[in-house]
């Protein structure tokens, strides 16, 4: 279906808001996935998967928390959407279910 | 916040960014930028920068209401309605597509050829500084000639005299013999100066990267190295070469790529001009009168041709000296060299013949017309069709001025439909067009070679744009000119639209023009081919026979070959079906025949043609005598000095009663006029027959000629008549009984017949390539009229009911929707013919004998127009007239 497939990037930045609870602007986003896969991405870039990704309506953002290191701006905090849990929790089920059809120990080395 | 980032990225990214993203975007940006400090601030900064850059998306634009009203947005609404527009009227949009796609795929087929005649030599990245050198002497009293080909000594002549020329090359064409044993085979060499590949672009690929570095090297194309050596590596290897009487064994040296079939030059083969002083001696070497090369000169940077061009008669003057023609040194403007430069050669007719063919630049000129022709009654397809159209969307455009559309904006919307067909249109089209090119050089014998390059596409998108543009702005014009007031109240009316049945005269009219024009080459090529030219040359075989290498003067050369001939003769004789053996210097069907001249006994300079033969060969091709005798089998006078004239030369020569004259000039060996043949014509019909001296002994004329100008070869060839019905048995037994005679020689044949038809070629090629074109248009046309003839049925049919109920019959409803397509035909066919007649005259002069245009053809143009029409029209209307009048009466 149209607009609910999630590329790897856009699943690993959803996860991460999710994860980060009431806490999920993008410059902590940024550093999670960076502690988390070590994986330096652009800030521009996740900027570009939080558009797409409340363009499909997956999460939901405000504004708040101004600070001076921000030159008085405020962030965008984003928070995950009931169809953002959902589509994580299909996308994580396919997974686990093609997961489960592994073999227990592979044999390539033999 | 310590220290600000750089505030002109800062700016950048306020105006670019959506308002709405700004502010999170930027603090964040502010953020990174903060910790980033710590690394230095150039760090930082640079960072910055790099993230403001990266941060410029499609998704992160500000989409304000100025960027949604223009450019890019309105476009894709546009082109979104276009589609459907497009979609909703599927008749009318396939006649449409059909028509432009096959106006495309003929204007691309044209354009490729006619593209391709006009990059002849366009390769070389010196073109603009190479120039081929020409020479043209006049001497007064009609004692002019014109030569590309020039003396030896103008490489150095260029060379040393002009320091505006950096480098001068020669180019000279023979015909060698090359192998060894049997198989040898005649081939074209070419003598090239060793710098030759310093000033032209071809490039060596195999073996010694410098061109011919010993007089012993020889080069070989790609094609020829595979040729004669296969797949073995040819570098080193030797192979023979006959010059003169002497084999010389030269070595292959390097091996260049093929030349591009683009290049006016072409040989496969070349040595070195060092050998020059072997192959032509030394006094031609130093000649000012023996032309044999063609001279190429590249000059300089800044430096003009003018220059040289200016300084010519001073530097001619000075370097001949006391040489001159006649009595006495040359005298200004006798001796004028010129130049051309290399890009011109291929299309221009006025500089005399080189080694390479010329095109005819007015064949390619009308090519290119015809094809904008096609391409252009497409585009008025498209036009008419969409003005039909556009009453039925009278009420679209009255809603959208009501919601405040401008005039501007309409056309731009409707412009839109026209170039989104133009682009389908396009992109079907060159497919086509390109998938078709074998097809189309098979149909009409050119050679159209394809390759793509990137900005091809450019191109390609650009016409389509073109053509969408062009055939869309006038209805998007008049539908965006309605008055709104006019649409609402439903009196809409389209007025007389004078244009529109003029733009379908102007189609039909090229579309007659172009029936009428295939009509009339055709006429003139049949006449040429099929004209009688007083000979008779039906199954006649000529065959090239070979002087002894050893012979250098011309009358040892056509003596010995002779002497082989009559071997031949003697064994062709025992076959049953061959009859009429002959031979003769020259054969029909071949141009240049050697043309000779001298100053008479008055001082006149005369140019005349000279055959030698035997004393068949009049006999053989059914040459009858208006006065005195033919040439007599073992008449030893005949033999030594016996003179046939053709009625051009009596007249050409000024002799009255001419049996037992003489020649009128004092230097001429003993001759007599025993003859005079009825005039018959030995060069194609493009020129007037011209003064023909036939003779046996070729010395009694020789010795009175001053010039000579000699293109076909003149040693021997060998006729004879076939009278059995497989032609490929006579060249069986030509083959049999060569290989008997002359075991290391190759053999050749020709068919006289279509040798003379290949004189025409040309001609037969570009009427095939019209005819191509013109059922093309006829297509277009009809295709046009279908769709316009629909729309006129549909808009009637009310009428056409109330019609069939009060009595009419299908004829007078067919003559009621047929009756304005008719005259506008009518109109289109009467127009033609003054068109046709202007232009085709202009063609026809190209003829000294020419068919005339004649009335029947235009019978036939228009009938043949007018069928088509008839036939489409009432594919609709006759539908139309049978429909139950209850059915188009019912609804209100």
């Amino acid at each position: 279906m149209r607009g609910e497939n999630l590329g790897e990037l856009e699943e690993l930045v959803l996860l991460t808001v999710g994860s980060l609870v009431n806490d999920a602007y993008a410059v902590v986003i940024l550093q999670e996935i960076l502690d988390n896969t070590r994986r330096k991405i652009d800030v521009t870039a996740i900027h570009s998967v939080l558009r797409r990704l409340e363009g499909k309506g997956f999460v939901y953002s405000e504004m708040g928390g101004a600070s001076r290191e921000r030159g008085g701006r405020r962030k965008r905090y984003f928070s995950l959407t009931k169809s953002g849990r959902q589509v994580l929790d299909e996308t994580m089920e396919l997974r686990y279910r093609l997961y489960q059809k592994l073999p227990k120990f592979t044999f390539s080395g033999l | 916040m310590n220290g600000h980032p750089p505030r002109l990225a800062d700016r950048f990214l306020e105006w670019f960014c959506d308002p709405y993203l700004l502010e999170d975007l930027q603090g964040d940006l502010y953020e990174l930028y903060e910790s980033n400090l710590n690394k230095g601030r150039l760090k930082a900064d640079s960072k910055y920068w790099w993230l403001v850059l990266r941060s410029f998306r499609w998704s992160a634009l500000k989409k304000n209401r100025k960027l949604k009203n223009s450019g890019l947005m309105i476009t894709k609404n546009n082109f979104r309605i276009a589609w459907r527009v497009l979609w909703r009227d599927r008749f009318n949009t396939s006649i449409n597509l059909l028509g432009l796609t096959i106006g495309i795929a003929c204007f691309v087929l044209l354009g490729l050829y006619v593209q391709q005649e006009l990059s002849y030599d366009q390769f070389h990245s010196k073109k603009s500084r190479i120039y081929r050198s020409w020479l043209k002497e006049d001497y007064g009293e009609g004692q002019i000639f014109i030569n590309s080909h020039t003396p030896l000594r103008f490489e150095s002549f260029f060379e040393d005299n002009f320091p505006e020329v950096e480098k001068s090359v020669q180019y000279i064409q023979q015909t060698y013999l090359v192998g060894r044993g049997e198989g040898r085979i005649n081939e074209r060499v070419a003598i090239i100066s060793p710098d030759f590949f310093e000033v032209f672009d071809f490039n060596i690929i195999e073996g010694n990267k410098q061109l011919l570095r010993s007089p012993d090297d020889i080069v070989l194309s790609q094609a020829y190295a595979k040729k004669y050596f296969g797949d073995l590596d040819p570098i080193g290897k030797s192979l023979a070469v006959q010059i003169g009487s002497e084999v010389r064994n030269f070595n292959v040296s390097s091996v260049f790529q093929d030349l591009p079939q683009t290049s006016s030059m072409s040989f496969e083969m070349a040595i070195s001009t060092e050998n020059n002083s072997n192959l032509f001696g030394e006094r031609t070497l130093k000649a000012w009168f023996s032309v044999i090369a063609e001279t190429y000169v590249l000059v300089k940077e800044n430096a003009s041709v003018a220059s040289i061009e200016g300084k010519m008669q001073e530097v001619v003057l000075s370097e001949m000296g006391e040489a001159g023609y006649g009595d006495g040194p040359i005298q200004e403007g006798q001796y004028d060299i010129r130049m051309q430069p290399l890009t011109d050669i291929h299309l221009n007719p006025d500089v005399p013949l080189g080694n390479a063919p010329v095109a005819n630049p007015q064949y390619v000129f009308i090519l290119a017309a015809i094809g904008l022709l096609v391409l252009v009654i497409a585009c008025i397809n498209y036009t008419t069709l969409a003005v039909g159209q556009s009453l039925k969307r009278g009420r679209e455009v009255g809603i959208r001025k009501v919601m405040g559309a401008h005039r501007g904006t309409l056309v731009y919307q409707y412009l839109s439909e026209s170039i989104l067909l133009g682009f389908m249109a396009m992109v079907i089209g060159v497919t086509i067009a390109l998938f078709l090119i074998p097809t189309f050089n098979t149909l009409t014998g050119t050679a159209i070679f394809y390759a793509f390059h990137w900005w091809h596409a450019f191109v390609f998108l650009g016409i389509g744009l073109i053509i969408g543009i062009i055939s869309g702005i006038y209805p998007a014009l008049i539908l965006s000119g309605f008055k709104t007031i006019k649409i609402l109240q439903g009196n809409l009316k389209l007025g007389k639209l004078t244009l529109r049945k003029s733009l379908v005269v102007f189609q039909f009219l090229i579309t007659v023009f172009l029936i009428s024009t295939t009509l009339v080459i055709q006429k003139q090529v049949k006449f040429l081919q099929s004209k009688d030219l007083g000979i008779d040359y039906e199954a006649v075989i000529s065959t090239q026979l070979y002087a002894d290498p050893a012979a250098d003067r011309i009358s040892q050369r056509i003596a010995t070959a002779m002497e082989n001939g009559q071997l031949l003769k003697s064994k062709l004789e025992q076959n049953a079906e061959i009859s009429k053996i002959a031979m003769g210097t020259h054969v029909f069907g071949t141009s240049g025949w050697a043309n000779l001249a001298y100053t008479d006994d008055k001082g006149v300079f005369r140019w005349f043609r000279l055959l030698v033969v035997d004393a068949h060969y009049l006999d053989a091709f059914g040459i009858s005598m208006k006065e005195g005798r033919a040439f007599e089998e073992g008449n030893g006078l005949d033999l030594r000095q016996s003179v046939i004239l053709n009625e051009k030369a009596v007249a050409h020569f000024g002799l009255e009663d001419p049996i037992g004259k003489k020649l009128p000039g004092s230097e001429f060996g003993d001759h007599q006029i025993i003859g005079v043949a009825e005039d018959f014509h030995f060069s194609s019909l493009h020129t007037e027959i011209e003064p023909l001296v036939i003779v046996q002994n070729i010395i009694p004329i020789v010795t009175g000629v001053s010039d000579g100008d000699i293109v076909d070869s003149i040693t021997p060839k060998l006729v004879f008549t076939y009278s059995g019905s497989d032609l490929t048995k006579a060249t069986e037994i030509l083959k049999r009984e060569w290989e008997s005679v002359f075991p290391n020689e190759s053999w050749n044949f020709n068919f006289i017949d279509e040798q003379i038809k290949s004189q025409y070629e040309n001609e037969a090629r570009m009427n095939r390539l019209i005819a191509v074109a013109t059922f093309l248009s006829i297509l277009i046309a009809a295709l046009g009229l279908l769709g316009l003839s629909l729309l006129v049925v549909n808009s009637k049919v009310k009428e056409i009911g109330i019609r069939k109920v009060l009595g009419a019959s299908i004829f007078s409803i067919f003559r009621l929707l047929a009756k304005d397509f008719s005259i506008q035909i009518v109109i289109a066919i009467i127009l033609s013919v003054p068109l046709t007649v202007v232009l085709m005259n202009e063609w026809l002069e190209n003829f000294a004998y020419r068919t005339d245009i004649g009335v029947g053809l235009f019978i036939v143009s228009g009938v043949v127009s007018m069928l088509v029409a008839v036939m489409v029209i009432s594919y609709h209307t006759l539908r139309a007239a049978k429909v139950n009048p209850v059915q188009s009466l019912r609804t209100e």
